[in-house]
């Protein structure tokens, strides 16, 4: 008798599994599939200008590129020398897969959107935002539709230990939480600015007062009574009787107008509707029929890896500021739509374009190329992303007089390292103050330097073989045979110990510009 | 290489030993000699002081308001100050006492933001520089060795960023005076960061022409500028040791009066703008024990406020140093049942010293209880505006941040800009 009670679920998994397979391979079909819709979309205007497309990165500006976009940190030097020495032809959509599935992707873009929505009124000593990020970081890992995220930050109810989502609406809350809300909201779910409309209606754009408070109202429910600390007491409730009018010192926020919850575009919300304001927003933004909110995403996503929307700026979408490949963008946010908002098959099909595999070394009209996508923009390193990878390359950092770590030492270098608001990811924000330290903080110049000499310079390993190991853990990829040379030189001609050459060695490709670049 | 280790300022660095008053000296006279322009030294007294209980006192009220603190006289006849600022009583003819600062915001973060950049925080909006990057941006010179802008303490920073004026007038950070600046010395010896500096522009210049990348000079321009304060001799500013035990003593020992001491030191050398930040933690926070507290706080920072302008003063600098002295608010008139007093954004005081201002005056009044403002008010805009003035900058020229359309003015001119010209 085959069919005992324990086979048949089994069979039963079994056969779920190998759907699934099928669909998962149908999903990377699509993938490839829309890949190829992105390449021939940039083509055309390429061909019309009569532009030329640089060529393909090689695999290591591949690989170390594609890591920093999803994992935020270069990869190890054993699953660079991996890479680079395979010959497969599949092995960047493989790698792509891979990165994909490990739950450091979701980590990364937990991070990358914790300090978006976190608003920068919150202080520091009221940062609970850790949690916040885990939070983010499994909904991502989970694949969760992008819709679903926002549904439910949107309409988190509670206090923060029971559902981390709330975070989005306290902190930074007190005075301006309805107006911080609004401009988050809009900014981050639509790809639409209103906070110019807060104060006056917008000259160029269609945005007027009425519809910046018309979407304030629909926080209203949520605001702050009494004292900003109430609200870690009692958390986040919907109160029906709170509207705009009864906005705490209202008198001092600019621009106010109190008008009904009113969706953007016109539409006012039905009287009759029950349930909170937030949960009919929440309905409205994340609708597959909502004009904003898939483009908003696919243009953020986009931008992620680019570093330049199909619209600019990234979150000023609007009638008078038109995408440089409509078409594109269209697409992108009709397929995205249809995938059920699913931000791993955006990205896989953005990486399988070859549109994202070019190099970043500028042909003949650097400024047209960038323009028009015919290269890869240059990203700088953002401070996480740099800490993270001195931590992979370094290990944990020194300790060090005149470095407050009370915070952790990730989020003081985070704080000291990052630029403000919400920087252009190709243009360079840091100085002196940041150079010094790097240059000449022990932090992570110092004793860790000296440790990953110690490691590299193994006994039976040649002088070059030594070097190369520097470079592809340092800079993920293999020295030139000038730079062979040059390092050759320096180990021999320097006048100090081999431990002190390979040191300096390796701080010099530490304080590269290419290694503060993503390029 | 021998362009680093061979300047000329590093080698007459270490011909002078470790006497450098002489360079300090010559330093200074040739910053005087070659402009006019003017510096400015910003005493930010975190927490946000009791106006009633230091420049604004108000003898005649009553008791839950008026406080422990006796009014004393100042070398101006007419001018009473509290009695715990008595060496900066006999300074008064320097200084004018603004009295009718009204501004809006009353939470600490949004409070030092708005007073220190003209611009309330928005979220996600752009991030506006702070006095010290604007006067940095305005008056600093692109070839002088130390950034424009120095913020000494351990203080919260939040406020004082360059937002987008970017990462050339973002202040260098010194979180305890009395070790100096940090990171200013190479790791290894000079002989061996030269070489390394030689080897990194080696290994890295085929990167840099291959990828021509605007960030990538960006990143070289900041190194070699990062460099050249290691090799310059202006650095020995950042170095207290270097002045006598008697001279660190009048400012008081403390870090107030130690950043103060670097304040005038970093000036006299040419940087335009030093914030001394005074009040780890709680600071002049008091909504408790206001009075033990604000009493301890005043001598300290009565201490190193008047030995600054007694020593700018002797040594020929008050003139073209404008010194403030303020915090994000004041504190509530009432006094409550713990002994302490709250926030109060809508009447309080500052001080400006120096800086070629008419000394010797009080601006505007609070009424009996130092509750609201009753003649001159003075909101965050006109403040700034009056102090870019003072400094000789046009405070309406417009700048562009970057993603913005709209050139954004450095006081916001939207609303009419009321410059305290009874001090000009």
């Amino acid at each position: 008798m085959w069919q005992t009670p324990t086979v048949l679920p089994v069979l039963t998994g079994l056969l779920i599994s190998l759907v699934c397979l099928a669909m998962n391979a149908a999903a990377e079909d699509d993938a490839a599939a829309l890949a190829e819709l992105i390449d021939r979309h940039i083509q055309a205007p390429l061909d019309a200008e009569g532009l030329e497309r640089v060529p393909p990165a090689d695999d290591a500006e591949f690989m170390r590129r594609v890591y920093l976009d999803l994992h935020g940190v270069v990869p190890s030097a054993e699953r660079a020398t991996r890479f680079l020495d395979t010959s497969d032809a599949q092995k960047r959509s493989q790698l792509i897969d891979e990165l994909l599935a490990s739950p450091s992707f979701g980590e990364h873009f937990g991070d990358v959107w914790r300090k978006r929505l976190i608003s920068p009124l919150a202080s520091e000593q009221r940062l609970q935002t850790e949690r916040f990020s885990d939070w983010l970081a499994g909904r991502f890992n989970n694949n969760d539709g992008w819709d679903r995220i926002v549904f439910d930050l949107v309409t988190a109810t509670g206090k923060i230990d029971e559902n981390p989502a709330v975070t989005y609406l306290i902190e930074g809350r007190h005075p301006l939480g309805v107006t911080d809300l609004t401009d988050l909201s809009s900014r981050y779910f639509l790809g639409v600015r209103l906070n110019c409309a807060q104060c006056h209606d917008h000259p160029q754009v269609a945005w007027k007062r009425s519809d910046y408070w018309g979407m304030a109202a629909f926080f209203a429910q949520i605001q702050t009574p009494g004292r900003p600390k109430k609200v870690y007491q009692a958390g986040v409730q919907d109160d029906p009787k709170m509207t705009l009018a009864s906005l705490v010192e209202a008198d001092m926020i600019e621009g106010y107008q109190s008008v009904p919850p009113t969706f953007l575009g016109g539409e006012a919300l039905q009287a009759d509707a029950h349930g909170s304001h937030r949960a009919a927003l929440a309905h409205w933004i994340t609708s597959s029929e909502n004009p904003y909110f898939a483009r908003a995403a696919v243009n953020r996503m986009w931008w992620h890896f680019f570093a330049r929307g199909i619209v600019n700026p990234v979150d000023d979408m609007h009638t008078g500021n038109l995408p440089s490949h409509p078409e594109l963008l269209e697409l992108l946010s009709r397929r995205f739509a249809e995938s059920g908002f699913d931000l791993k098959f955006l990205c896989r099909a953005i990486l399988n374009s070859r549109t994202y595999q070019q190099t970043s070394r500028p042909g003949k009209q650097a400024d047209a190329e960038a323009r028009l996508f015919a290269r890869m923009s240059i990203k700088v390193l953002s401070a996480e992303q740099l800490y993270d990878s001195l931590v992979a390359i370094l290990g944990p950092p020194g300790k060090v007089p005149g470095i407050d770590t009370r915070l952790g030492a990730r989020s003081e270098f985070c704080q000291f390292f990052a630029g403000d608001g919400d920087p252009d990811p190709k243009s360079y924000e840091r100085g002196i103050p940041h150079l010094l330290r790097l240059m000449n903080s022990p932090q992570f110049a110092g004793q860790n330097v000296a440790a990953l000499v110690s490691r590299v310079v193994a006994p039976g390993r040649s002088t070059d073989e030594a070097v190369e190991k520097l470079f592809v853990t340092i800079l993920t990829r293999r020295p030139t045979p000038t730079e062979q040379q040059l390092a050759r030189d320096h180990l021999r001609d320097a006048d100090a110990s081999p431990q002190t050459a390979y040191r300096e060695l390796a701080w010099a490709l530490l304080m590269s510009s290419e290694f503060s670049l993503n390029h | 290489m021998d362009d680093i280790i061979t300047r000329r300022g590093f080698l007459s660095l270490a011909a002078a030993g470790g006497t450098l008053s002489g360079w300090l000296g010559r330093l200074a006279a040739q910053a005087a000699d070659e402009s006019q322009a003017k510096s400015c030294i910003l005493l930010w007294m975190s927490g946000g002081p009791s106006h009633l209980d230091t420049f604004d006192l108000k003898p005649e009220a009553s008791d839950k308001i008026r406080g422990e603190f006796r009014p004393i006289n100042t070398s101006v006849p007419g001018i009473q100050i509290s009695e715990h600022f008595p060496k900066f009583a006999r300074l008064m003819q320097h200084a004018a006492l603004l009295r009718s600062m009204s501004t809006v915001e009353s939470d600490h973060q949004l409070a030092s933001y708005h007073v220190h950049t003209g611009y309330q925080k928005r979220a996600g909006g752009v991030a506006f520089p702070s006095l010290g990057a604007i006067v940095s941006r305005e008056l600093g010179e692109r070839d002088f060795p130390l950034p424009s802008f120095v913020c000494i303490g351990a203080g919260p920073r939040h406020a004082t960023r360059s937002g987008f004026l970017g990462p050339d007038h973002q202040p260098l950070d010194v979180t305890h005076a009395d070790r100096g600046t940090d990171f200013v010395e190479p790791l290894t010896g000079r002989n061996e960061f030269n070489r390394q500096y030689e080897l990194l522009r080696r290994f890295d210049l085929p990167f840099q022409e291959m990828y021509r990348a605007e960030s990538a000079r960006a990143h070289w321009s900041a190194l070699d500028r990062a460099v050249r304060l290691m090799s310059s001799e202006q650095k020995g500013a950042f170095d207290l040791s270097q002045e006598s035990d008697a001279d660190r003593d009048r400012y008081g020992r403390g870090s107030f009066g130690q950043g103060c001491l670097m304040a005038r030191r970093l000036v006299e050398t040419g940087v335009r703008f030093v914030e001394v930040l005074m009040g780890d933690g709680v600071g002049w926070d008091t909504h408790r024990d206001n009075f033990p507290r604000t009493r301890a706080l005043s001598a300290e920072a009565d201490l190193g406020m008047a030995a600054l302008i007694e020593d700018l003063r002797d040594r020929g600098r008050l003139d073209s140093t404008l010194v403030i002295w303020m915090g994000e608010f004041g504190r509530s008139p009432q006094i409550t049942s713990g002994g302490g007093r709250n926030h109060w954004a809508r009447a309080w005081s500052s001080v400006l010293a120096g800086g070629g201002i008419r000394g010797g005056q009080v601006v505007g009044r609070t009424d009996q209880g130092a509750t609201e403002v009753v003649e001159r008010p003075i909101n965050v805009t006109d403040f700034l505006g009056t102090v870019c003035t003072i400094l000789g900058i046009d405070y309406t020229r417009p700048n562009r941040a970057p993603g913005v359309e709209r050139p954004i003015p450095i006081v916001d001119t939207s609303k009419k800009v009321a410059v305290v010209s009874e001090l000009l």
